[in-house]
């Protein structure tokens, strides 16, 4: 159980729809101010106040799928919630300016699934089996 | 210091009161040094022979009483000078104080904390920070004209301490040297940071990637397709770091 004072605020805030929904996934009751959302639908918030979250909890995300993962936040926001970064992508200008045309986009991690990565060579293979070739004989 | 003095006392008493048994049944000449069956205790209450350690007190009984052994001392006008000597010392008051309420201290500590936020990080949600000099999963970057950087050079090949890099490399078409296979072992690697230390054009980074962990070993044994698909995926967050790291490299 959490702070009995700090639950009935959060819910009181956010509503008890979205109460319910943090106490399902995040198990705690958390209310700040929304941030974003990125390309996943996955929706980010902040709250600041040390006397309402302790400091290094104050930045959390709210996953889109239901089987959520950690690496389903693409890299950019990933700089955010992990405080390696002041502002979020939305505002942070050398993030946005440091994005390529050719960038592709993001994905979770496929592994345990048919899409996860196997390794090949890329290289030729450098004994080749001898071939013979026969020449007609007129 | 009365605790251990007051016992010492007992102690020296009841060998006194052994010295005197042994004294007396030595005249009796009784076997004592050997133990036989006609000697033990239950033998010698069948025969109707008094047992000789009815005066023997057990530890606990020394423990507890210890203080009446203290002598009684008056002053001139008759009163006693220590009319505790037959309770338990202050030392044994406390320790059963001590020891009784510290179990309500305890369990108020908890109470304390069972009303109080968690400090826990609830992780998938939240996460602790991370500098952006963090080691995790390596990428090969690409110049922002979309050509790759590595050069093959194989100086990260040479520095690996975990010798985890394998690099062939061949000339392209154009005449350009590159890399025909860029394999890094993940599961040998120790996430030292040489090999970004040791590129010159910044082509292998260590990303802040760390949510890559596989179900199998084959995953982990990435090949240069991967590598740049890393690096095509994160390349904003690298360059962001990258630029924020710059005044120090």
């Amino acid at each position: 159980m959490v702070s009995l004072l700090r639950t009935l605020r959060s819910a009181r805030r956010v509503g008890l729809k979205e109460w319910w929904r943090q106490m399902q996934y995040i198990g705690d009751a958390k209310s700040g101010t929304y941030v974003g959302k990125d390309q996943f639908g996955n929706r980010y918030y902040e709250n600041r106040n040390a006397e309402e979250e302790i400091p290094g909890r104050h930045r959390w995300v709210d996953y889109a799928q239901h089987y959520y993962q950690a690496s389903q936040v693409p890299p950019e926001w990933h700089s955010w919630i992990q405080h390696i970064r002041k502002d979020p992508p939305t505002q942070d200008l050398i993030m946005q300016s440091s994005r390529q045309p050719w960038q592709q986009e993001w994905s979770e991690t496929l592994t345990g699934t048919r899409g996860a990565y196997k390794p090949y060579n890329t290289a030729a293979p450098k004994i080749n089996a001898w071939e013979p070739k026969v020449t007609s004989r007129g | 210091m009365s605790f251990a003095r007051g016992r010492a006392f007992a102690a020296f008493q009841s060998s006194l009161k052994l010295l005197q048994l042994s004294s007396s049944m030595s005249s009796r000449s009784l076997p004592l040094t050997r133990r036989l069956l006609s000697t033990s205790a239950s033998i010698r209450q069948l025969q109707g022979l008094k047992s000789n350690n009815t005066d023997l007190e057990s530890d606990m009984k020394l423990l507890h009483h210890h203080r009446s052994h203290d002598p009684r001392l008056f002053d001139e006008a008759g009163r006693d000078l220590n009319p505790y000597r037959e309770g338990p010392s202050a030392v044994d008051k406390a320790v059963h104080l001590f020891f009784l309420t510290e179990i309500v201290r305890g369990m108020w500590i908890v109470l304390e904390n069972f009303f109080r936020q968690p400090y826990t990080i609830k992780y998938p949600f939240e996460k602790g920070p991370l500098s952006p000099r963090f080691r995790g999963e390596h990428a090969l970057r690409r110049y922002p004209s979309g050509e790759e950087r590595c050069i093959a050079c194989k100086l990260c090949e040479a520095i690996c301490p975990a010798q985890a890099i394998t690099i062939e490399s061949e000339t392209r078409m154009d005449g350009s040297r590159r890399t025909t296979k860029y394999d890094i072992d993940m599961t040998k690697c120790i996430y030292c940071g040489f090999c970004q230390e040791a590129c010159p054009v910044d082509a292998i980074v260590e990303t802040q990637n760390q949510e890559f962990a596989t179900e199998t070993r084959e995953e982990l044994l990435y090949n240069k397709e991967k590598l740049l698909m890393n690096g095509d995926r994160a390349e904003a967050e690298i360059a962001a770091n990258l630029y924020a790291e710059h005044v120090y490299r």
